[in-house]
């Protein structure tokens, strides 16, 4: 009999939590395959190691996008890749339960419990990222008070206000991290004529970008290549222009924050100005962003102790009590 | 031997609508209770050790390869 299993199938990352033992698997959502026979070469980290540095016949990719699947076949590849990794076989097939991104439609629903379902799960149910990550981020949403929950990922940016095991109000926008790095491919590309990568972009977000100024701040050497002549080329990108090269992004999801917090009822307003906001998700990272969030809403923002594993913890926390929480999942509560 | 299958099947159907229509409906008091039992801290507790200790042991040898 296999042991049940928790999956926080990001865009970015890849968590699976198997009930009794804890976190198993962290792996980028990256799959390579052959372009031409279909074949699966690599997954995760491998797979991510390979991204803009194949040959013509490889190709590497995200399957998820924004949350979503983008592509149901490769999906279901890497999760029954993933689900064999974990000791899923066909004789075995445990119960799931997946964080999905609350944004998303019933089709996209659909798509990933297929997914799972044809990846060998026997049973696949679903909860929203925001309840999860409260619930991994140890806050007390047992009780009657509000619980503001902000997970920043890949694709998504959900903001949650949770009361006594239920979502109070909700904001979601398919913005995340990739768009961060995206803002900075596109700002070299533009500003300094020359094209890099996406694993580039986002070492120099990690390298030097932020959301507002902060304290001992370097400048960063990028190389790339050259849009005019096609060679290599290096230059010198300044904090200051990389914060202005991301403003957007940032802004959109600041403003999603901000949405939530006056969808909020005013019985729970007042505790986030005592409890304040719990920021979780790789994308919660990124430097100044919590200061940000804290100066533009003027409600103290706390980042959470397991920013990465939040979610999957929330949803493994679930699968060790299945019975007892099987009423939070997405269309149980209908 | 046909009509006494059809009444077997029709026994074994029967049996199970009855078996529907007089199961206990779990009460909803009872179940939002056991749904705010299982998120309190302490219930939480032993899925976030149980990380905590894993994440902490694979420090440890880590720490001991390098």
């Amino acid at each position: 009999m296999a042991r049940d299993l928790a999956i926080d199938l990001g865009t970015a990352n890849t968590l699976v939590y198997m009930k009794g033992r804890g976190i198993v698997l962290n792996e980028p959502s990256v799959i390579a395959l052959n372009r031409q026979t279909g074949e699966v070469l690599a997954t995760g980290r491998e797979a991510w190691q390979m991204i803009g540095r194949t040959p013509g016949y490889i190709v590497a990719v995200r399957p998820l996008r924004g949350g979503a699947i983008t592509d149901f076949e490769i999906t279901e590849r890497m999760i029954r890749l993933l689900l064999q990794r974990v000791g899923v076989s066909r004789f075995t097939r445990p119960k799931v339960v997946i964080c999905v991104p609350s944004a998303i439609t019933e089709v996209e629903r659909r798509a990933v419990t297929d997914a799972a379902r044809r990846a060998g799960a026997a049973e696949a149910s679903l909860i929203e990222q925001p309840m999860a990550a409260a619930i991994g981020a140890d806050l007390p949403i047992d009780e009657p008070v509000g619980n503001m929950v902000i997970d920043i990922g890949g694709g998504t940016s959900e903001t949650a206000v949770i009361s006594l095991g239920g979502i109070v109000s909700l904001e979601a926008v398919r913005v995340g991290s990739f768009d961060i790095d995206a803002a900075i491919q596109n700002h070299v590309r533009r500003e300094h004529g020359i094209a890099i990568g996406e694993r580039t972009a986002e070492e120099i977000k990690v390298a030097i970008g932020s959301a507002d100024p902060t304290v001992d701040e370097n400048q960063a050497e990028v190389r790339g290549r050259d849009l005019m002549t096609g060679l290599p080329k290096t230059v010198v990108l300044t904090p200051d222009e990389v914060r202005s090269a991301i403003e957007d992004v940032v802004s959109s999801i600041v403003a999603s924050v901000i949405r939530c917090l006056s969808k909020a009822p005013p019985e729970l307003s007042q505790d986030f100005l005592v409890r304040g906001m719990y920021l979780v998700g790789g994308g919660g990272l990124l430097r100044g962003l919590a200061e940000r969030i804290e100066r533009e809403t003027e409600v103290p923002v706390r980042m959470s102790n397991v920013p990465l594993e939040a979610v999957v913890l929330g949803a493994g926390h679930v699968i060790e009590h299945y019975e007892a929480l099987k009423g939070m999942f997405m269309g149980a509560r209908r | 031997m046909l009509p006494y299958l059809i009444i077997a099947v029709l026994i074994v159907l029967a049996v199970v609508i009855v078996a529907r229509l007089v199961r206990p409906r779990q009460d909803p008091v009872d179940s939002f209770r056991r749904q705010i039992d299982a998120l309190s801290p302490e219930a939480r507790r032993p899925t976030i050790d149980q990380v905590r200790d894993a994440a902490e042991e694979s420090g440890e040898t880590e720490e001991d390869e390098s």
